[in-house]
């Protein structure tokens, strides 16, 4: 009631005013609108959301930021990662958590400490590469949340590669100015030294939160798929439950990401100008400053754009605006090499096998064996799936001007049970808002035929009891794991949560070449497991059937059940064997053919320019060859056997 | 025990010499077993220019555990044949549901298990199995379905030596027709002809009026899709009896099929059409004409459906629709894409079917 009448009023009053104004007169309630700066720190805790720290989310998103941040920090430098996190709950009663997290990385020096942990939009990241973080928000979050919430203060444990002196911090944000509060700084003596390699990080603080048992397994999820891309970390996670270690599983690490130049077909006014300020006092010319601050822009390509803008050649910093507007069009306008993806790190066919073949899982132990609690809060225990086969394949585009690199990677079989499907953005699992991801739609669009296999097969053999599966969900039933891994200095996310990706441009199709391909790859294998769990299931419907139909049989006939029920079980092993005999036959000659069509294939893309009649009488003589090689072989046996019987003649 | 009735001895024999035959190809062939079985349906359903009527082709089936998806079916009908015999055995009978239910267990261990049937349909289509391949109709091994059919009129039933008089005087209820027709005699018969009419409300009104002691008729309804036991009964007084009997059902497809079953019989169950068939049936409405020629008002027809024209279609092109009156009315329906229920009738009146239009059609056809 209170807030319409308010509301009212405010109406009357401007109608008021609207009023006076015609009448010229002056009204002494007119409202007046300040104009204030409102620090990054301010603006930031206020929309959390967009950061993706909401409510049930907090804990999520602050292990998510500190993995990544310790992940970025060892990659920069080629170290292997060495990570521990720790999540406690202290305060049941006030829900405070104690969450800290330490890492080998290369540290950060002791006078960027205060503003790399509090300061807003302070990062050593913003250049033009492949990394997890960007915006240099993260850790802030954390920062500032701890010191709205709670009144125990950051501490920071820094090793530096360069400084190797171990300092320590104590820190608060000042969140309406967007500045460090330094409590404590010190170097830490040897003796007490927190940090045991000869550079790394470590950050402890308190938050507030609530966990959900939801949110607690996707905290869960996030560090289990972390280890599955990062098989070169070494992560260990210790909670209320207990700790659990990803071990590492290669030393092979992806090759970093370097910085490059933007692409200038990615170039606008406010790029132009920025690189013209790199330039400022060094007098240059347009020509410098293009071909020194945009890549695949030589110096001549430079010339060119000049000239045809029509507007002499003079130093950087004396033209205006419209001149600087016409460059960017006419660059909008030039063909250029496509960008170069030196700038771009993916995981790569070696490191995502790894982690393919040595998936981890989580165990509750909690559920198994209830009562036997050791006391120690080992609830949780680690299990490796073991796949019977794992295969890769990747492409690079170019998706808004930007390159984007596809990796795809599929496991299949063995320990693998059942369908799930990972996503990873420049090496972050995400966990959230699956079927809105292009990578659900690329999985439904993709025919598993591609496998070899119809959808009748897979729903008949796979998927027991699921009658009303629909029919773009039959990939499911099969017991594969794929994982999708896009890495580019823009991401298409569809949210600002960051945890679905949209698709831009060719982005599916590539999506869908690469899981064909995968299809293709594990074709083999899955037809053969096919095959025996055809088998398998007829042999299992025998045993379960045979005994009802001998009986039915028994019943009426007063004969003896099990005698019948022996011959029939004999009868129905011997059906099952000839009939896979007669298919592993066929299948062969199937494999065969195959060949000689990919043969036929390989030649063609050999020899373009040969007429396509001269590769078939080319086959033909080949395998006329081979027929003859085949014909002088087993004449020559004969030949070798004639002797021997003679001998046995003679004898 | 053994069973004292001739009949059931000789279908006891019949499923014992089936399953003899399997155990032989098991134990001393050594081979998977086959069971031959007449095809059901639509592909193997033969028009008989001779008999008038729709009778079972030449096509058969081969029943054999040799696929994944035939073993389940062969058990069930081992396991159903099995029924039969122990229901015949202990001269007992069963509703088709009850025989569901004898057999009804679960396969599997624990981590896979199923039911044996999916549901009562699969038992049906084993006992039509057994039907087949005893070459018996089911009700001769004592296997019924719910009675469904209803009868009134000057007609009295022996049922298993209890007498019912279905001339009930009062106007006020029918008499179900008893499925176990085996069990069933007419015993007399004091009526002119016998009109079958498509569904009980429409038999009621008539009931109601006095038509059956005005006219000395016996009316009887198959309640939509008629059952086997209607049938045969229909084909009892046409044939036994010699009265002549007359179908009226609604004015569309649906209706005109409803009305063939008696005459011509129906795919599903063209192994069995000797039985159930009378070819000696009048259709006599509700003829698409009638709807303009009685005038029925435009509130009481109904439009006709995207299905209704196909199967319109599709009947203009039967070998027992040639007739051109049949014809003709196929084309008034397909111009006029207009049909009709009995029922409308009563937009006239009460009084109307019963008085009016029943009267006018029998006369036209010389039954009256």
């Amino acid at each position: 009631m209170k807030s319409s009448t308010t509301l009212e009023l405010k109406y009357h009053e401007k109608r008021k005013k609207n009023y006076n104004f015609s009448n010229n007169n002056i009204d002494n309630k007119k409202v007046k609108i300040k104009y204030n700066k409102k620090a990054e720190s301010e603006f930031f805790v206020d929309n959390s959301a967009l950061a993706g720290f909401t409510g049930e989310r907090i804990l999520y998103m602050a292990i998510r930021e500190l993995i990544e941040n310790s992940l970025d920090s060892c990659e920069a430098n080629h170290i292997l990662p060495e990570i521990l996190i720790e999540l406690k709950h202290i305060d049941q009663e006030n829900d405070l958590w104690s969450i800290s997290c330490t890492d080998n990385g290369v540290g950060i020096p002791s006078e960027k400490v205060p503003v790399a942990v509090c300061s807003f939009l302070t990062s050593g990241k913003y250049v033009e590469k492949q990394q997890r973080g960007l915006f240099g928000v993260g850790l802030k979050m954390i920062a500032a949340f701890s010191t709205k919430d709670t009144d125990t203060p950051i501490k920071i444990w820094s090793k530096d590669l360069e400084e190797r002196v171990e300092y320590y911090h104590e820190l608060r944000t000042d969140i309406s100015t967007n500045k460090p509060i330094i409590l404590e700084k010190n170097i830490v003596p040897d003796s007490d030294s927190i940090i045991k390699h000869n550079h790394g990080f470590k950050i402890s603080t308190t938050l507030r939160a609530r966990l959900s048992p939801i949110t607690k397994n996707k905290i869960n999820d996030y560090v289990t798929q972390s280890s599955i891309v990062n098989p070169y970390a070494d992560i260990t996670f210790e909670n209320d439950d207990g700790k659990i270690t990803f071990k590492r599983r290669t030393e092979k690490m992806p090759e970093p990401a370097k910085e490059v130049l933007p692409h200038p077909a990615d170039m606008d006014l406010q790029t132009l100008k920025k690189a013209i300020l790199n330039f400022r006092n060094q007098k240059t010319t347009i020509q410098g400053v293009l071909s020194n601050s945009f890549q695949k822009l030589s110096n001549e390509k430079a010339k060119e754009i000049i000239n045809r803008t029509g507007i002499k050649n003079k130093p950087a910093d004396l033209y205006v605006e419209q001149e600087l507007i016409k460059i960017v069009n006419i660059c909008k306008h030039t063909k250029f090499q496509s960008p170069n993806t030196d700038h771009l790190s993916p995981i790569g066919e070696q490191i995502l096998t790894a982690g393919m073949m040595s998936e981890y899982t989580i165990v509750n132990n909690k559920e198994q064996n209830i009562g036997k609690n050791e006391g120690n809060g080992k609830n949780i225990n680690l299990k490796i799936l073991k796949p019977a086969l794992t295969s890769y394949s990747s492409r690079s585009t170019v998706i808004n001007n930007r390159p984007t690199i596809i990796e795809c990677g599929i496991a299949y079989g063995g320990d693998i049970s059942s369908f799930k499907l990972y996503r990873f953005a420049n090496k972050i699992p995400l966990l959230y808002d699956e079927g809105s991801d292009v990578a659900r739609e690329v999985v439904s669009e993709v025919n598993i035929n591609k496998m070899g296999i119809t959808k009748k097969d897979a729903k008949e053999q796979f998927a027991q009891g699921q009658n009303n599966l629909k029919s773009d969900r039959v990939a499911e039933v099969l017991p594969i794991h794929i994982f999708f891994h896009i890495c580019s200095t823009k991401i298409p996310y569809k949210t600002a949560g960051k945890e679905s990706i949209a698709s831009e441009g060719d982005m599916k199709r590539y999506m869908k070449y690469c899981l064909s391909d995968l299809y293709r790859k594990v074709s083999a294998q899955i037809r053969k497991d096919l095959k025996i769990k055809e088998v398998e299931n007829r042999l299992r419907l025998y045993k379960f059937y045979i005994p009802l139909i001998s009986e039915a049989i028994s019943d009426t006939l007063n004969i003896n059940i099990e005698k019948l029920n022996q011959a029939f079980n004999y009868v129905a092993e011997k059906h099952v064997k000839k009939e896979r005999m007669h298919e592993e036959q066929s299948m062969d000659t199937e494999e065969n053919s195959n060949n000689i069509r990919k043969k036929i294939l390989k030649e063609r893309n050999k020899q373009n320019l040969i007429l396509e009649s001269n590769i078939h009488k080319k086959i033909h003589k080949e395998e006329k060859k081979e027929k003859n090689s085949k014909v002088s072989k087993t004449l020559r046996r004969k030949n070798f056997e004639k002797p021997t019987l003679f001998d046995f003649g003679i004898r | 025990m053994p069973p004292k009735n001739k009949k059931h001895k000789d279908i006891i024999k019949k499923i014992r010499l089936v399953m003899k035959t399997i155990s032989d190809e098991v134990l001393i062939q050594k081979k998977i077993p086959e069971l031959e079985i007449a095809k059901i349906g639509y592909d193997n359903t033969v028009w008989s220019e001779k008999k008038k009527m729709l009778t079972i082709g030449e096509k058969k089936v081969v029943v054999s555990p040799n696929s994944t998806k035939k073993i389940p079916t062969f058990a069930q009908y081992l396991v159903m044949a099995n029924a039969v015999r122990k229901l015949l055995d202990e001269e007992m009978e069963s509703t088709i549901r009850g025989m569901y239910y004898a057999t009804l267990s679960s396969v599997g261990d624990d981590r896979n298990r199923e039911k044996f049937w999916k549901g009562q349909e699969d038992s049906d289509d084993a006992i039509k199995a057994i039907e087949l391949i005893t070459g018996t109709p089911r009700e001769e091994f004592s296997v019924t379905s719910k009675p469904k059919g209803m009868i009134s009129g000057p007609i009295t039933l022996s049922v298993g030596g209890d007498t019912i008089d279905c001339n009930l005087g009062s106007r006020a209820t029918s008499q179900l027709i008893p499925t176990n027709t085996l069990d069933v005699e007419i015993t007399d018969v004091k009526a002119n002809f016998v009109m079958v009419v498509e569904k009980d409300t429409v038999l009621n009104n008539i009931r109601k009026s006095g038509f059956i002691q005005k006219y000395k008729a016996i009316l009887m309804t198959g309640s939509g899709e008629p059952d086997r036991a209607t049938r045969i009964m229909v084909k009892k007084l046409s044939e036994d009896w010699k009265l002549p009997v007359v179908v009226f059902a609604d004015a569309d497809p649906w209706g005109l099929g409803i009305a063939l079953r008696y005459k011509i019989g129906s795919e599903s169950l063209s192994y069995d059409s000797d039985r159930l068939v009378t070819p000696r049936v009048k259709v006599l409405g509700m003829m698409f004409s009638d709807i303009y020629e009685y005038n029925i008002p435009e509130v009481a027809r109904l439009s006709a459906s995207q299905e209704d024209i196909n199967r319109a279609n599709d009947m203009k092109k039967k070998p027992w629709l040639q007739e051109s009156q049949w014809q003709k009315e196929l084309d008034l329906f397909l111009k006029k894409k207009e049909k009709c229920e009995l029922d409308a009738f009563f937009k006239h009146g009460f009084k109307y079917l019963a008085e009016v239009y029943l009267p006018r059609k029998l006369q036209e056809a010389g039954v009256i």
